[in-house]
């Protein structure tokens, strides 16, 4: 077995491949957002790495999102069609759930009972959710789009020190400064803050050890909101702007 | 390979059809599948990005099967891909451009990026056999207006292009400033055919002179301030003689340029392209008056004068052929000149 994992949704784009017992290797781009030039080379570089050919990869797994959607895209589209034509399983794995797993030891070594990972989605929004500190990370609430002064609220009244994670951080770090007491929370550094497909594959290993798997066609991208088109057009207040704004 | 020929699979997803094209030594179609998605930016009277990026992720796996079942081929006979990588909208070409290099890495087959622009030209290969460069071509679209010199398969100056709207859009806008809706080409060229071009005459935009640019901008503002005009004064107004007097006006300067380009540059041919090359009116008077100058005119049925795979498949072909290769570093560039 060897899966390789894409991750694109956040910042930096990067490519793992992980063997059934546990043996990865992980290549990574320091360059900002320069996702599509870069990903089918971190493909080739893991798999070098790695020592494997392209023919020796069992499964592909991608960050499905929340996240950019033009890095989504490029992950989501790269899977779908690697899937496709080496006519292998996919394998779909939230972006959050790769954060807070990759900010699982700092958290326990920084003694918090959650981690909540939160991807900047402007405008005082967040994709977020709350993650318990146990060995299945269970979900404390949903993944999905909250205000940051929402997930805060929320954090408040557990009442228990959190690390917080993702590039929500950037962000946000003066609004959660400004609402929780400091001794409620921990900033993950930022070594570790963003999206890396190491941890997108060791949750796809967890996943295929589990058949947790679907067809390319079934790997989809979870943006988490619709576009803003449709968002006003949900609203009724799609026709004059938009077509107005084109005009 | 297939039965000895040469097979290039061509993918072209730069705004709003997710498309793919397979032709056989360069020139022959084995199968042009084209997944429009009109339909849903009808609803938003435009192109909306971020939608057309969506639809295009979830149709170009199975726009690609279905191009294959056409051609009755395998993944495994076709030795090129071809991809438009610009100019276009980033969010939508960026589809295309993932999916090819997974393709070219999984099957390792040869990879070209394309030219958007010098695909439109190359649909004329397709139909017109006997077609060799050099010629003059007449680009025009929903996002283009442009006169090339095309001096052969892979080299080609571009002599001018519009400075605000393409003549595509300007059709679009005062598509809608009149209550016709979107696309606006095809409706104005309807109505235009029940109106009168000379009722409302609207002013041509030449530029200065000796220039090959274009600009249309104005045209809408144009329509808009006669309709106002009309309304206040209480007069009825004729949709299809302002279609057809606004239709003229973009036609006129389009084919006088074209064919000035021709005679100035000594061309015995142009070769227009793009979805504005299906207006039925463009297609009469070029003809009309490159003909007066022995010109010939050419231009692709309209299916293939709209965005399409075939068209890019040939002109990555040629691009082949000159030796050009794109590696897996390939990127999306929306603002690509010729």
């Amino acid at each position: 077995m060897l899966i390789l994992a894409i991750e694109t949704t956040g910042k930096y784009a990067s490519a793992a491949l992980i063997s059934e017992d546990g043996r990865f290797e992980v290549a990574e781009s320091f360059e900002q957002m320069n996702h599509l030039k870069e990903i089918m080379s971190l493909i080739d570089e893991s798999l070098s790495k790695m020592g494997a050919g392209k023919g020796d990869i069992t499964h592909v797994a991608a960050s499905a999102g929340p996240g950019s959607f033009t890095g989504i895209r490029i992950g989501v589209t790269t899977a779908r069609t690697l899937g496709q034509m080496l006519e292998i399983p996919c394998v779909c794995v939230s972006s959050l759930e790769g954060m807070a797993k990759r900010a699982f030891d700092y958290a326990e070594a920084n003694g918090c009972r959650y981690i909540c990972p939160i991807i900047n989605a402007r405008r005082h929004q967040t994709y977020a959710y709350i993650a318990e500190l146990s060995p299945d990370m269970k979900h404390y609430v949903e993944e999905k789009q909250y205000m940051i002064e929402e997930i805060i609220e929320l954090l408040m009244s557990a009442g228990e020190k959190v690390l917080f994670t993702g590039d929500g951080i950037d962000a946000y770090e003066s609004i959660i400064r400004e609402k929780m007491p400091e001794e409620l929370f921990v900033l993950a550094p930022e070594e570790i803050r963003y999206q890396s497909a190491k941890e997108v594959a060791e949750l796809a290993l967890e996943k295929v050890l589990s058949e947790d798997v679907c067809t390319y066609e079934e790997l989809m991208p979870e943006y988490m909101r619709l576009s803003e088109a449709e968002m006003r057009l949900k609203e009724g207040t799609l026709s004059r702007k938009i077509s107005e704004a084109n005009v | 390979m297939l039965n000895g020929k040469h097979i290039t699979l061509g993918i072209e997803t730069s705004c709003d059809e997710t498309a793919v094209g397979i032709v056989a030594d360069g020139r022959e179609m084995l199968a042009n599948v084209i997944s429009s998605q009109i339909d849903i930016h009808t609803e938003f009277g435009g192109v909306v990005p971020e939608i057309a990026s969506r639809r295009h992720l979830e149709n170009i796996n199975s726009v690609i099967d279905m191009a294959l079942d056409e051609a009755g081929i395998t993944i495994d006979e076709v030795d090129l891909i071809g991809v438009t990588y610009g100019p276009g909208l980033v969010g939508a070409l960026l589809i295309g451009v993932a999916a090819a290099k997974a393709i070219s890495f999984a099957k390792d087959i040869p990879l070209v990026g394309v030219n958007h622009m010098h695909g439109h030209i190359a649909a004329n290969y397709i139909e017109h056999p006997e077609l060799e460069p050099p010629f003059m071509g007449l680009v025009v679209s929903g996002g283009h207006t442009n006169i090339i010199n095309v001096k052969s398969y892979n080299t080609c100056e571009k002599l001018g292009s519009t400075r605000d709207d393409a003549a595509g859009e300007a059709f679009d806008k005062v598509a809608r400033v009149i209550g016709l809706g979107y696309p606006g080409g095809p409706k104005v060229d309807k109505a235009a055919k029940n109106g009168d071009k000379d009722a409302v005459v609207f002013k041509r935009v030449y530029l200065e002179q000796g220039s090959y640019d274009f600009s249309f901008s104005g045209l809408k503002t144009a329509a808009l301030n006669y309709i106002n005009t009309e309304r206040q004064a209480g007069r009825d107004i004729n949709v299809n003689d302002v279609a057809a007097g606004f239709q003229e006006a973009i036609v006129e300067v389009l084919v006088d340029k074209a064919v000035g380009a021709a005679l100035e540059f000594d061309q015995k041919r142009i070769v227009m392209a793009g979805g504005v090359a299906s207006n039925s009116r463009l297609r009469e008077l070029i003809s009309e008056r490159a003909g007066e100058h022995g010109i010939e005119i050419c231009a692709p049925s309209p299916v293939l004068c709209t965005d399409n795979g075939v068209m890019i498949a040939c002109s990555a072909y040629y691009a082949y052929q000159a030796g050009e290769r794109s590696g897996l570093d390939l990127d999306a560039d929306p603002s690509l000149e010729f």
